[in-house]
């Protein structure tokens, strides 16, 4: 199944790697933070908090990475360049992404930053969009993306351009071993 | 107007190169994105959902008003355009919206929103890339999906410039630009409108697909999101999406899946802690009253894919400024005379060629062009017939009098011929020679020449009907064919009461006048004993088949005549498919010849309405023909019976097309079923002056028997 969705995803443009661990991933993030911010000085990063971060110290975090926001409003979501949530389920036939957000502060870090990084559980694949609304009570959900490669248009003479008002890069975290904590 | 709107389009060559272009590009895409489904299941899903939708459009109205009212959604239902801007205008006052951000809604355009947005001072953009192009530039959209289809980088670049600020003809700069500007208006707005692709009833959900994500800021960050829905986007049930999230990219873009797909069902905490605002306009604007409508029901089950525009060969060459007003193309035309009114598609429903392409791609199996003689039909019982077509149509009643008048002009015509062809008319005919030469009339119609031919005697015989091209026009056809079933063993038969198919009036929905014809004909073929009645002329046949059934039955003639029209139909068999029977069964034998190249030409109504296209392939190639297909064979020719006669520049635009790609083949051969496309394509070759051979096969393969 990953390797359907790895393959259905990279064709629709989206990065997706796979770690064993939380850990690894977590490791992953710091670099690519440290390679995609340009100081440490203004807030880059938008954080959506979730299960991933179960057991991380935040402070310790944000002191080696200045640049992260944990507070999520209007003001830091537009301004970072790096937007960062769990994604609820993926999808092995299209590589897509499901978001499902209660709160408007996780969508925002999918749609406003250019680089969305998506943290997704491998087990939380799926075949197909069948199975997931098998899983989930769409009634009692205020808002779910579908989320499918990066923001995309081919208006002007059907050149096809990544990157309009969504995010331009859509970086895909697979995680194996997604429970427990993550220790040192 | 239409004619000079068609002149400009046509003049326009950034228009059909675009979207000519992206037709050509768009046909491969889409096979490709299909691959590994089973479309035609896919698309009944969908004919199901939507006509089940259609048989109970009150209580789903009704179910989904009730859904999403327990959601928390401000739900607002109603039939008036007037209502819906007034709902959104109070709103707008209300809560004191200076801007609004939009993005891309058809329902919107269609009650013309924006400028009564813009009279009430409230600030509009629309966020959609190319919506918003067309915005600045103070267009209209000439395509449903793409609506900015027809300018280039440069005409964009310059409409940025001189509306926002200097910007390079650079797409991807361009398109940063859009981000930058755009983003601006988002974090600005006090309110989002959009539009919905599907209204789930059963759980009160909205589902928008965009790919650029504009839907979704036009959501989440203004206070208010007002989402515009006409009823005809309401499925029963929560599984009834699925097939319309599998088809609905992949014919609108020929993606597997847009990059958003957004499910909203309910409102929420806005992110500064208030209560966000969520109104959902449920708009109707005449969907009730088409849903009680037998024939025109079917139109609500378009889910807006504009697929129908993309194959259509008349829409790109002129697109949508000329075809359709708000809603574009075959489907537009039938939406315009439902929201606007039947006058309003007037000018615009005999665009349609009737080739039957978008029959094969719709995924909701709209019979478009069906709907479009529906108007035809309701139009001139409406509107009545100018005297001039009335006139023609007495004639063509006629038969003594058509066909004596046909024999007079073979005589009249002297002047203007030339080796079998007219290249020239006088005055105001003079368009319909301009980019085609017209065939002659026969000094001999085939009436008279099958007199003179001598049949061996049979116990098999075949009864043929000629039509008019045949019978006058390209008599040798008929002679060919009789030569054939011959060679078979099969004695022809020749009914001279036969008269006119009736297609020409069918076509325009005159159709008592049809019905006249369809009787007059099966009166004429049913007294003889034979096994087959054969046409060459696949519109004859299709005529002979089905259509004379149809007309009948609609004009209310009595039983017993639609029993001998059924008896009749089921003997009916186009000269192809029979010709190629008779060849399998080794009953007709060809010569070894020189093997020659020909290409082949599927005309319209022999490959979508009989579905015959490899039968007259393999007859030919098994007469030592070698077959090399030709780009877009299944396009239309341009001929379309009295369409060339009606729109002879854009018929001709289309028969250059068709040239072109004869030509790349190198084929010095063309091969055609139909005595309309030979016309069609035989002019276009002897006006270009090409050295290429235009024949109906049966003419090939009679000159090959043994």
């Amino acid at each position: 199944m990953f390797e359907l969705f790895k393959q259905k995803a990279e064709a629709i443009n989206a990065e997706v790697h796979k770690f064993s661990s939380k850990a690894e991933a977590l490791e992953f993030i710091k670099d690519f933070i440290k390679q995609n911010t340009s100081t440490k000085l203004s807030k880059e990063v938008v954080w959506y908090e979730s299960e991933f971060l179960e057991g991380v110290d935040k402070d310790a975090l944000q002191k080696e990475l200045p640049q992260i926001e944990f507070n999520i409003n209007l003001n830091s979501a537009s301004s970072a360049k790096i937007g960062i949530n769990q994604v609820d389920f993926g999808i092995a036939e299209t590589g897509s992404l499901v978001e499902i957000s209660d709160e408007i502060s996780k969508r925002l870090c999918s749609s406003l930053p250019e680089i969305h990084i998506a943290i997704l559980p491998i087990s939380k694949i799926l075949p197909d969009m069948e199975s997931v609304m098998k899983q989930i009570n769409l009634k009692n959900i205020p808002y779910m993306t579908v989320i499918s490669g990066p923001s995309r248009t081919a208006d002007i003479e059907r050149v096809l351009t990544i990157g309009v008002h969504g995010p331009e890069r859509v970086v895909i975290l697979c995680i194996d071993k997604f429970l427990g904590g993550i220790d040192g | 107007m239409v004619k000079e709107e068609i002149k400009k389009a046509l003049s326009n060559a950034n228009l059909s190169g675009a979207l000519t272009r992206f037709s050509e590009a768009y046909a491969v895409s889409r096979r490709k994105a299909y691959e590994g489904l089973d479309f035609e299941e896919i698309r009944e899903k969908i004919a199901n959902i939507k006509s089940y939708v259609a048989d109970h459009l009150p209580e789903l109205i009704q179910l989904f008003i009730k859904s999403a009212t327990e959601n928390g959604a401000k739900v607002f239902y109603t039939k008036n355009p007037e209502e819906v801007r007034n709902y959104i205008i109070e709103l707008a006052k209300k809560k004191n919206v200076k801007s609004i951000v939009k993005s891309k809604s058809m329902a919107t355009e269609e009650i013309h929103l924006n400028k009564y947005l813009k009279e009430e001072g409230i600030e509009v953009n629309e966020t959609d890339l190319g919506e918003w192009i067309i915005q600045l530039a103070g267009q209209r959209p000439s395509h449903m999906v793409l609506p900015a289809i027809h300018l280039t980088r440069y005409d964009v670049s310059e409409v940025f410039t001189k509306k926002v600020e200097p910007v390079q003809p650079d797409i991807a700069q361009m398109v940063k630009f859009a981000r930058k500007h755009l983003r601006r208006k988002f974090l600005s707005a006090d309110m989002g409108i959009t539009g919905a692709n599907i209204a789930v009833a059963e759980t009160g959900t909205l589902v928008i697909f965009t790919n650029e994500g504009n839907a979704r800021l036009t959501m989440a960050l203004p206070k208010i999101h007002v989402a515009v829905v006409g009823v005809e986007k309401l499925v029963a049930k929560l599984e009834d999406i699925f097939p319309i999230i599998r088809a609905l990219p992949r014919s609108a873009t020929a993606q597997l899946i847009t990059s958003y797909i957004s499910f909203v069902s309910k409102p929420y905490t806005h992110i500064d802690g208030s209560q966000k605002e969520f109104h959902i306009i449920l708009f109707d604007n005449k969907r009730t009253e088409v849903a009680k409508d037998p024939v025109f029901k079917q139109s609500l089950q378009c889910i807006r894919c504009a697929s129908c525009l993309n194959v259509c060969p008349v829409f790109r060459l002129i697109g949508g400024h000329v075809f359709g007003k708000v809603y574009t193309g075959g489907i537009g035309t039938i939406l315009t005379a439902w929201t606007e009114g039947l006058k309003a598609s007037k000018d615009i429903h005999g665009l349609c060629i009737q080739c039957g392409n978008c029959v094969r791609v719709c995924p909701s199996k709209i019979n478009i062009p069906e709907l479009i003689l529906e108007i035809r039909k309701r139009l001139a019982k409406e509107e009545g017939l100018d005297f001039k077509t009335k006139a023609i149509y007495y004639v063509v009643n006629n038969r003594k009098l058509f066909h004596t008048i046909l024999k007079a002009a073979s005589k009249l015509q002297k002047p203007f011929e030339s080796k079998g062809f007219i290249r020239h008319l006088p005055f105001f005919l003079s368009e319909l020679t301009q980019e085609r030469s017209l065939p002659a009339i026969a000094d001999i119609p085939f009436r008279e020449r099958f007199k003179k031919i001598v049949q061996p005697k049979s116990e098999r015989k075949a009864i043929f009907f000629a039509g008019c091209l045949i019978d006058f026009a390209y008599p040798e056809i008929g002679e060919a064919l009789v030569k054939l079933l011959n060679s078979a063993g099969i004695e022809v038969l020749f009914p001279e009461e036969q008269t006119c198919c009736g297609a020409p009036a069918r076509y325009s929905g005159v159709i008592d006048v049809a019905a006249n014809n369809s009787k007059q004909n099966i009166e004429a073929l049913t007294g003889l004993e034979a096994d087959y009645v054969v046409s060459a002329c696949p519109t004859c046949t299709v005529a002979l088949k089905k259509q004379f059934i149809k007309d009948l039955k609609e004009q209310n003639y009595d039983e017993k005549i639609i029993k001998s029209a059924e008896n009749l139909s089921e003997k009916v068999i186009d000269a192809s498919e029979l010709i190629h029977r008779l060849i399998k069964e080794g009953k007709i034998q060809f010569k070894k010849l020189l093997q020659i190249d020909f290409t082949y030409h599927d005309p319209c109504h022999l490959i979508r309405s009989l579905n015959i296209y490899q039968q007259p392939r393999e007859s030919l190639t098994t007469a030592g023909l070698k077959l090399i297909e030709m780009f877009e064979s299944d396009t239309c020719c341009g001929m379309g019976g009295s369409y060339s006669l009606k729109f002879p520049e854009i018929s001709t635009k289309i028969l250059r097309r068709k040239l072109e790609n004869i030509q790349k083949t190198e084929a010095k051969l063309v091969c055609t079923d139909c005595p309309g496309c030979v016309m069609q394509i035989r002019g276009g070759v002897d006006k270009e002056g090409l050295q290429i051979e235009v024949k109906h096969s049966l003419e090939i393969l009679a000159e090959r028997i043994i």
